[in-house]
């Protein structure tokens, strides 16, 4: 009985024909600038105050130069130099490693903090705001609001 | 001998012989016009290529259209974005899905879009937002008033429009 023969030759012509249509598909829809969002929740209308559970906020007013004051709302027997802190901006801007820094200080004191409101001033650049949002989320901050002016 | 050996049988029989440059079987000094192309290496830089792009495929689309003026912030944290009523702050003016509009005329506008999408009754909670799209060194007082607008509007979420990193 004849041994079957176990090499076979593979079309490289076709393969390669393939493999150009498939690169040629993917480089024309492939998309090179990823556009992403930052979620933010807005309040509409009014709820009953006795409604609402009393959960700790932290407020971020964004200043000129970037700095930014830190408040704490609704977290008794919290010290009042954590309470009120404030960040010096840097270059202008937010300066991102004393956020992160201080942000993650605060989480660590109050584990159920997830709540957070940034009050921008009029001169306050869209790239800031986005920045500080950045930090919260990085910490955890999960529910976000934005102050309108 | 060579000749007995199975080295001088395969050597003459050889396409590579009658393909030489130095010693032509065939044609004299006739320059052979055949390249050769090593298509194994060829296959794998084509299928590190398809790897590479089918890895950075992404199948949400391009939702957002970037003129080149625009630059927008980037984030680490960003999610996927949603197609949603998108509001562009551009040099200045505003714009409600390419459409220029007058701040004035805002709120009608955002109402009107929000009416048509409940009515439709085609909506989910999702789709009840807005998505805001300005260059990153824009200030906060002509975003504010998108903002404004979409919360008397009764949109619950706004979308900032992010460069993913």
């Amino acid at each position: 009985m004849k041994k079957k023969e176990l090499n076979h030759e593979l079309s490289l012509i076709a393969f390669i024909s393939l493999l150009s249509v498939l690169i040629c598909s993917l480089l024309l829809t492939s998309i090179w600038v990823h556009i992403g969002a930052i979620n933010v929740k807005q309040a509409v209308g009014g709820q009953a105050l006795e409604s609402s559970e009393k959960k700790p906020t932290l407020w971020a007013k964004m200043q000129t130069q970037g700095n930014i004051v830190f408040q704490l709302e609704e977290a008794p027997g919290v010290k009042k130099n954590i309470r009120v802190f404030e960040v010096q901006g840097r270059d202008g801007g937010v300066n991102k490693e004393a956020v992160y820094t201080h942000l993650t200080t605060l989480v660590k004191l109050l584990p159920n903090l997830q709540t957070a409101l940034v009050k921008p001033n009029a001169e306050t650049f869209y790239e800031d705001i986005i920045v500080l949002m950045d930090q919260f989320k990085k910490v955890g901050l999960v529910d976000l609001g934005v102050s309108p002016l | 001998m060579i000749k007995d050996t199975i080295l001088e049988s395969t050597a003459l029989e050889s396409p590579l012989k009658a393909a030489s440059q130095i010693k032509p079987k065939t044609g004299g000094l006739k320059k052979n016009l055949v390249a050769s192309v090593i298509l194994t290496s060829l296959i794998d830089a084509f299928s590190i290529l398809v790897i590479y792009l089918l890895v950075n495929f992404s199948n949400t689309g391009e939702i957002l259209y970037l003129s080149k003026d625009m630059e927008l912030p980037q984030s680490e944290q960003s999610e996927v974005l949603q197609r949603t009523t998108l509001v562009k702050i551009e040099k200045g003016q505003m714009y409600i899905e390419d459409k220029p509009i007058e701040p004035s005329e805002l709120v009608e506008r955002l109402v009107e879009i929000k009416k048509s999408l409940t009515t439709e009754g085609k909506y989910t909670e999702d789709m009840l937002a807005l998505t805001l799209q300005a260059d990153r060194r824009i200030k906060y007082n002509e975003m504010s008033q998108v903002i404004q607008a979409g919360s008397h509007a009764g949109f619950s979420e706004i979308k900032f429009a992010v460069l993913a990193n």
